[in-house]
Order: C-alpha cells, then structure tokens, then sequence
C-alpha cells in the first residue's frame, strides 16, 4: 500500500464520519471490567457475565439487521441451537477431554452450519425481505415447538437427555483441565474476565471486517441491491457470509449462555426471547456495535432494578418500549441522545471529512491509468426482431458500434431505440436475432454477466447508493473490478477529480443534485472499466448547464471508450456532435452527423408527423 | 383391501382434513392483512387469544357456544379496528417497524391475559357426539371445523368479488396511487381490511378453544404454522393460503401418523423451506388471478 492511497484511507473512514473514540471505549472498558473482575461481588460478576452474553447476542442481530440489511428475527434460534449443541458436546465429551472449551467450539460451528443452510435457502431463493423476517422468527418458533416436545428417555443424544420443556440440566460449567482428570470450573470472577474479553474480540473482529472491503460491499448491498450486482458483485453469497457470521456469533453467545445458566431450555426460542434481543439493538441502534452492548446494559438493569427481572409487567414493560422506540425514535434511544448530545457539546460534532489528494498529481485521462487491463471489443446488433404480442417493437435492426467514440440513438416515442437499448443491455432477449460483444455472442447473457464481460451499463434513473458518501461509491464500483484495496481508493480518487466532485467527496450521495448524481453514477460505471458503456437518457431532467457539461464529459469518454447514448435532448445530441442513428417503426430510418440529417426532409416528416407521400 | 385397512385409510384422510381445516382458520386473517395491505400482524397469534377468551367469557355468561364466537369474531373485529387507528396506521410503508410495533402488542396482550385470567388453562365443553367408522371414532367437532373452514374461505371470496368494500379493497391493493385517483379512501379501506383480518383472527380462536383449551400462550402455538402457511401460499390470500394449507397440513398430518408429532413438525418447516428455495414468491406467485 503506497503512503498515498493509505492516507486516502483513512481519510475514507473519517469521511463516514462514525465510531470515533469507538476503539478507545471498548478496549478501556473490557480493561476496566477484567482488572475489578476479582473485586466484584460474586452474585454481580455472574450477573455482568450474562449481560456480555446477551451483549454478544444483541451484536450478532446489529451485524446482520444493521449491517446486512437482513431481518432475522430469529437470531434466538442459532442462540438455542448453540446452547444445545454445548450441552450436548459437553455432558458427552467433557468426561474425556477433561475440559469444555472444545464444546463452545462445537456449538459455535453447529450454529454457523444451521445459519449457513437456512440462508442458503433463502437468499438463493430470492426470499423477499418481509420473508426473511419471518422464516427466521417461524423457524425459532418452530424449534420452541419441537424441542418442547423431547420429554422423556426416549429423545437423548449420547448421555444428554434433551428434556422436553424442562430443558436440559447439568450442563458443565466452563471448565479447564488435562483429559482424564476432575473438571476444573471458572470462578465466577475468572468467568467475567473471560467473557468481556471474548466479547471484546468478537467486537473488534466484526469491526474490522465491517470496514474491510467486505463491510463496504455489505453497505452496497443494503443501500442499493441492483446497482451493487450491476456492479458485478454477488450479493446472495455476501448475505449467506454474513448470516453464517452473526448465527457462529448467536452460538458462541448460546453456548456460553448454557454453561452459564448450567442447564438450557425450549424458551430461548421462544416469541418473548426474540423480541428481547431486537428490543437491545432497537434501544442501542441498529448499526452500532458498542450499542448493542449498552443496550442490553440498559434494558436488563432497568429490568432488574424493576423488580429483579421476574417481575410479572416485565413483557407489558418490553412490549411498550417496543412500540415506543419504533414509533417515536426509530433510529435507537442511543443514537437518538447521540445526536441531542451532538447539538449541546461541540466536540462531540463530526467534523467535515476531506479527501486529501496529491494536489501535483496530473490526472489527464481517467481511462489511460488502467494498466493494460483494457478490453476492447465492438458491439454489434445482428437482425434483431423483436415483438411483444403482435406488436413489432424492433425489426430487422442491424447496428455496429465502433470500439471508440459516442453514438447517439434518436428517434420519436415509440420508434424503438429503448427497446433496442434493452436488447444490447440485456432486460429484453431478441425474438430473433443476435447481439455479439467483441465478435461472441452475448444474446443470452443477464446483464451482471455482460457487465463482467465490459459492458457498462447505465439506466435511465440515477440508481447510486444514497446513504453512502460520494466517495464510498466510486470505491465500491472500482473495487468491483480492480478488487484490491488499495489500487480501488486511487482509482476511485482519479475518477471523483475527472467529476469535479472532490468537494463532496464525504458527503452522502443523496445530498447531491439532479445532475451530480447522474454523473456520479456514470463515474460507477466507468469504475468498472467497460470497453462499451450504454447510457440511456443520461440528460433527462438536467439543466442546460448540466447538460453541456455531460455532454463534455461524454465527449472525453469516447476517446477511448466507445459510448452509446439514447438520447431525446437535441441540444445534447448538438453538442456531442457525433454519428447519429435514427430510428423509426422499430427499424433504423437514417444515419449520419446531425448536420447531414438536418438537412433530410424526412426526418423532419417524423419528427413533426408531417404525412407526404415521398416518404412511401 | 379389507375393510379394516379401508376404515384405516378414512380415518387417515380425516385427520388430514382436520389438520388443514385448523391451517386455514388459523391463517386466513394473517394472510387478508398481509395480501391485501402489506403488513405482517406479528400479534394475530394474540388476537386469535382474544377471541378465544371472548367465546369463554360468552359461554361462561350463558350463550350458546355458536353466539359466543360470533361474539368473538366481532369484538376481536372492533379491538382490531382500534389498534389500527392508534397503531398501524401510523407504519404503513414501514414494513419491519410494523412487524416490530404489533411484536411488542402481541407481549402485552399475552402477558395482560395473564394478569386478567391467570396463567393456567381452562376449558370449554367441545360439543359433543362422535361418528364410528370401524375401530376409528372421529369427533363430530371435527367435521364442523372442517366445513367451517370452507365456509371461511368462501366468506372470504364473497367479501372481495362481491361487496363494494371489497372491490374497492383489491383496487386499493393493485394500484393505491389510481385508487385514491378514482375516489377511494385508503385510509377507509385500510381501517376496514384490518378490521376484517382480525375479525377472522378472532373468528380462528372462538374455533379453536373447544378443540385446545384457552390459554394466554395459545397464540404462539399456532402463529408459526400461520405465517409457513401464508409465505408459502404467496399473494394469493385465497388461492394461495388454500394451496399451502393443503400442502403443508397433508404433509405434517401424514408424517405426524406415521411417526410422531414432534417429526410432523420438523417436516413442516422443512418442507416450508425448501419450497420458498424452488417458488419464492410462493406458490400462488405465477398464477394470473390473484385472490
């Protein structure tokens, strides 16, 4: 990593803008706790161990709620199964190995498998959000169901009677020892030390991988799921990743539950238990990792100063601060007060992040710097039909583009260039016909998989991802193509200058205007290097001035890259002053500068629905 | 085949019959609120408690049992009413806070029927009388909630084909914006939609508390099953919650006799599972009509 890109990346993290003196408590604290771990009272050691356990739970939901964009209700679910799985290993194989870390391991990786395998289901699948929501939070219910009907001798695993509602007892402590000696249990105090600092490691990993490349393509994911796959990521397997992640994490707080509580039972699958743990990260906000943690601290002192937790208005108190943080702090009570504090203290404001570049550094042509990875190719449209019902949208349309320069596609509403624009992108498949992307056949490619192969794609929306900084989505669309870390942030550096968007480099990408993030969204595309980059309508809605200077911009483009622009704006198509191909009817009608065409009657005939009888 | 194995295999398709009958009473109000207007109602296992303790609060007073449940439906209607004006209407295009808002409901309704009635179970008298078929005696119970079960559905159907309301409901469904273009209240529509998903929730419960026994947890035995049965089902609230209850609740039903319940369950959620991997949108997704 070059001392350049490394301090753009630091830069990158400060423009997010989040976490600051984040490091410093988490560490501080989790060396507070460890150092009084022996002065505590034992009855408030084994109480803080269980609130780092729960914290450890309440993580695990923010890293896939928050952070994964995926509404798992049922985290309780891989919580119990980790329980379980520690019960069972440890009452079975303790005898042997004289300890029961390896059981937590056990636990851990039953509960990843569990994870891995529903997630599998259901983001191959496809499943809707609101689906996932509830398979995950049925599947918890349903486990309630069945493990509440493992009564007696007959449902036992090895030595581990599973005990129906009653749960599972005598489930080992954690313990240390040699193998064929007397386990040794963790004293309360050693047992507090261990876990805050368990629980400080986890967090710190999940940390790490959140501002990792990774963390980055997550938030594509939840920002803007179809830009993030035109981009040429695979979003089911990152979602799959990620749930697998947070079920281990649910399991590791499962089973160090078990051996907490000494026995497990049916009820942490339960509806309440599900509710609790959404209720800690809603209270600590979603995308928080510390807050998960406070939020636990939070709920579950109140709960105990209440009435020592088992008070009978505990779920009447739950279920209103449910409906009250939904409705009135939908962000989280924690970030809610953060940003009250925000207000009143001034050292607690963000500070507008910079992107420092080498201001001597002569950027000429964004497109040159690729290092030789460029592709080239031409594309071209081979007798393309086609016909929705009896209705022939395109017909016999037969187009090559050259592998550099802009070309304009015009024509009057429902001459079908979009439709022929769909045909080479690859949201329409021809009723006859070929499209071929350097001399091979790409007819029956999905547009991600055209995109890999160099087309860069551009539809007519803006579609960016809003809630991330201008600079996190370049970097995101340069890493898709370059994945390296470092060689993304220059590259994506190189493009915000071409934009003249360094100015708004750390500011999310929805407080842009109009025009700013269609060009963001070009520079996306452009991230991905294509060989031919599809633009349809890229001026619609922009001011004059906005229009001139895409027009500048796409000028720049096709000398070296060849563009294709669908274009109704005349004075756009005036300005780029490139060949122009005309259609009408569904079949190309002229070709030629917009100078030559100006002069043709008939397009004038068309465009004005002038009907003379020199046209047939 | 004798007639022992005949009498067998009746007995078998009636029990399946129960099965799905109990299926689709339990999830045709979930699957009216969530087709017709989008929002999971994580407390209508709640709510199906409700009109459950309303039958027996009825029966108790001395109605007779058919009364006390249509009691039940219509209070659970009006208390549904009430939660939308106070509650959901405030959540409508926020999916997951809906979900969390009627989450934290669904606890404090459990937990206020504990306080009101105590924890434990109580019963009401199942109607007696049974039908012999061989060896086999099936409950005359039984058959009543099957045929209700089709009577359900057919309201279902009556209400969304034939009356204004409904008409006005589905357009509210397909194009919201053209809708309130063309003169419908949403708002109106809305209130009355969830109104009468949480009459049939309540309408579920009176039915069910012959069979179960009334408890505050009853809910959360049945909402799992309800919501498998309406994400298989997909967006037809009819069609679709029809198709899956017969799917799921044969095939729980047929691995529950041949093995035991605890299985009949697993091979629900199996089964759920991995249908969504091969019909994501359910299996109602790619059908033309959708009711």
């Amino acid at each position: 990593m070059t001392r350049e890109s490394e301090s753009a990346e630091t830069a990158v993290q400060r423009a997010g803008g989040r976490l600051s003196g984040e490091l410093v408590w988490t560490v501080g604290l989790t060396v507070t706790v460890v150092a009084a771990a022996g002065f505590i009272p034992e009855f408030r050691a084994l109480q803080f161990t269980s609130w780092a356990i729960y914290g450890l739970l309440a993580l695990s939901l923010a890293l896939v709620w928050g952070h994964g964009g995926i509404f798992s209700f049922g985290q309780g679910a891989f919580f119990g199964i980790g329980g379980y799985a520690y019960g069972i290993s440890a009452i079975n194989l303790s005898g042997m190995t004289g300890e029961t870390f390896s059981a937590v391991i056990v636990a851990v990786i039953i509960a990843m498998l569990a994870a891995a395998v529903l997630g599998y289901f259901m983001f191959y699948g496809k499943v809707g959000d609101v689906y996932v929501g509830i398979i995950t939070l049925a599947t918890s219910l349903v486990l309630f169901t069945f493990m509440s009907s493992t009564a007696g001798h007959k449902y036992r695993v090895g030595e581990a009677l599973l005990g129906g509602y009653n749960g599972m007892a005598g489930v080992p402590p954690l313990s240390y020892g040699i193998p064929g000696t007397e386990l040794t249990a963790l004293s309360p105090g050693q047992l507090l030390a261990f876990t805050v600092i368990l629980a400080c490691i986890v967090t710190l990993a999940v940390r790490a991988l959140l501002r990792g490349p990774f963390g980055r393509v997550l938030a594509g994911v939840r920002e803007n799921e179809l830009r993030t796959q035109l981009l040429g990521y695979d979003i089911r397997l990152r979602k799959l990743i990620v749930f697998a992640i947070g079920g281990a994490i649910a399991g590791l707080a499962g089973a160090q539950h078990a051996a907490w509580a000494l026995f497990i039972n049916p009820i942490v699958f339960g509806l309440q238990q599900a509710a609790v743990v959404v209720i800690w990260v809603l209270v600590g906000g979603r995308k928080s990792l510390p807050g998960a943690f406070l939020g636990v601290v939070l709920v579950e002192g109140l709960a105990s100063f209440l009435g020592a937790g088992g008070g009978s208005a505990t779920p009447i108190i739950l279920g209103a601060v449910l409906i009250a943080v939904v409705i009135l702090l939908p962000q989280g009570l924690v970030p809610a007060l953060h940003a009250v504090a925000q207000r009143w203290i001034p050292w607690l404001r963000e500070r507008p992040a910079e992107i420092p570049f080498d201001e001597s550094a002569n950027i000429p042509d964004v497109l040159t710097e690729t290092g030789g990875r460029r592709r080239t190719g031409v594309l071209e449209g081979v007798d393309l039909y086609k016909s929705f019902g009896g209705v022939m949208a395109v017909e016999n349309v037969t187009l090559a583009f050259r592998d550099t320069g802009v070309h304009c596609l015009i024509g009057p509403n429902g001459a079908g260039k979009s439709t022929f624009f769909n045909l080479l992108v690859g949201r329409y498949r021809p009723t006859s016909g070929k499209v071929l992307f350097g001399g091979a056949p790409i007819t029956g490619l999905e547009p991600h998989e055209r995109v890999r192969r160099g087309l860069g794609i551009k539809l007519q929306v803006a579609s960016i991802f809003p809630g991330l900084t201008t600079f996190e989505n370049l970097w995101l669309a340069a890493y898709a193509r370059l994945r390296v870390t470092a060689a993304a942030t220059e590259r994506a550096a190189q493009i915000l200058d071409w934009l003249e968007l360094r100015a708004r480099a750390g500011d999310a990408a929805s407080t842009l205007s109009h025009g700013q993030k269609q060009w963001l969204e070009i520079g996306m595309v452009l991230g991905g290097e294509p060989t031919v980059m599809l633009l349809d309508e890229p001026t619609a809605g922009m001011t004059r001035e906005e229009t001139a200077r895409t027009a500048a911009l796409i000028t720049k483009l096709g000398k070296s890259i060849s563009v294709v622009a669908v274009e109704h704006d005349m004075e756009f198509v005036r300005q780029v002053d490139v060949p122009v191909t005309v259609f009408h009817q569904g079949s190309v009608f002229a070709r030629g500068s917009l100078e030559e065409l100006r002069r043709d009657e008939r397009i004038l005939d068309i465009y004005l629905g002038r009907h003379r009888k020199a046209i047939a | 085949m004798s007639a022992d194995q005949l009498n067998w295999l009746l007995n078998l398709f009636l029990s399946m019959q129960l099965s799905i009958a109990v299926l689709v009473i339990v999830s045709i109000g979930l699957a009216v609120v969530f087709g017709m207007m989008g929002i999971i109602n994580l407390a209508h296992g709640e709510f199906l408690m409700l009109g459950a303790y309303t039958t027996l609060v009825g029966v108790r007073a001395g109605l007779y049992l058919w009364l006390a449940m249509l009691l039940a439906a219509a209070t659970v209607g009006v208390f549904g009413l009430i939660v939308e004006r106070l509650l959901i209407r405030h959540l409508y295009g926020r999916l997951a806070d809906s979900m969390l808002a009627t989450w934290g409901l669904s606890l404090i309704m459990a937990q206020g029927m504990v306080l009101i009635f105590g924890p434990s179970t109580q019963g009401i008298a199942t109607p007696t009388g049974n039908i012999q078929i061989g060896n086999y005696s099936v409950a005359y119970y039984s058959l009543v909630l099957v045929g209700t079960a089709v009577a359900l559905l057919a309201i279902v159907f009556w209400v969304f084909t034939r009356t204004r309301y409904g008409v006005m409901a589905r357009a509210a469904t397909q194009v919201p914006e053209m809708a309130a273009a063309v003169g419908i209240n949403p708002d109106l529509v809305n209130a009355g939609t969830f109104a009468f998903g949480s009459a049939l929730a309540g309408a579920a419960g009176a039915l069910l508390a012959p069979l179960v026994g009334v408890m505050p947890t009853m809910g959360q035995a049945y909402i799992a099953r309800a919501f498998m049965t309406v994400i298989v089902g997909g967006p037809g609230v009819l069609s679709g919650t029809a198709a899956a209850s017969v799917l799921l609740g044969g095939v729980e039903n047929i691995v529950s006799y041949l093995s035991t319940p605890f299985f009949g369950q697993g091979a629900l959620l199996v089964l759920a599972i991995v249908l969504l991997r091969v019909l994501p949108t359910g299996l109602s997704g790619r059908w033309q009509r959708q009711l």
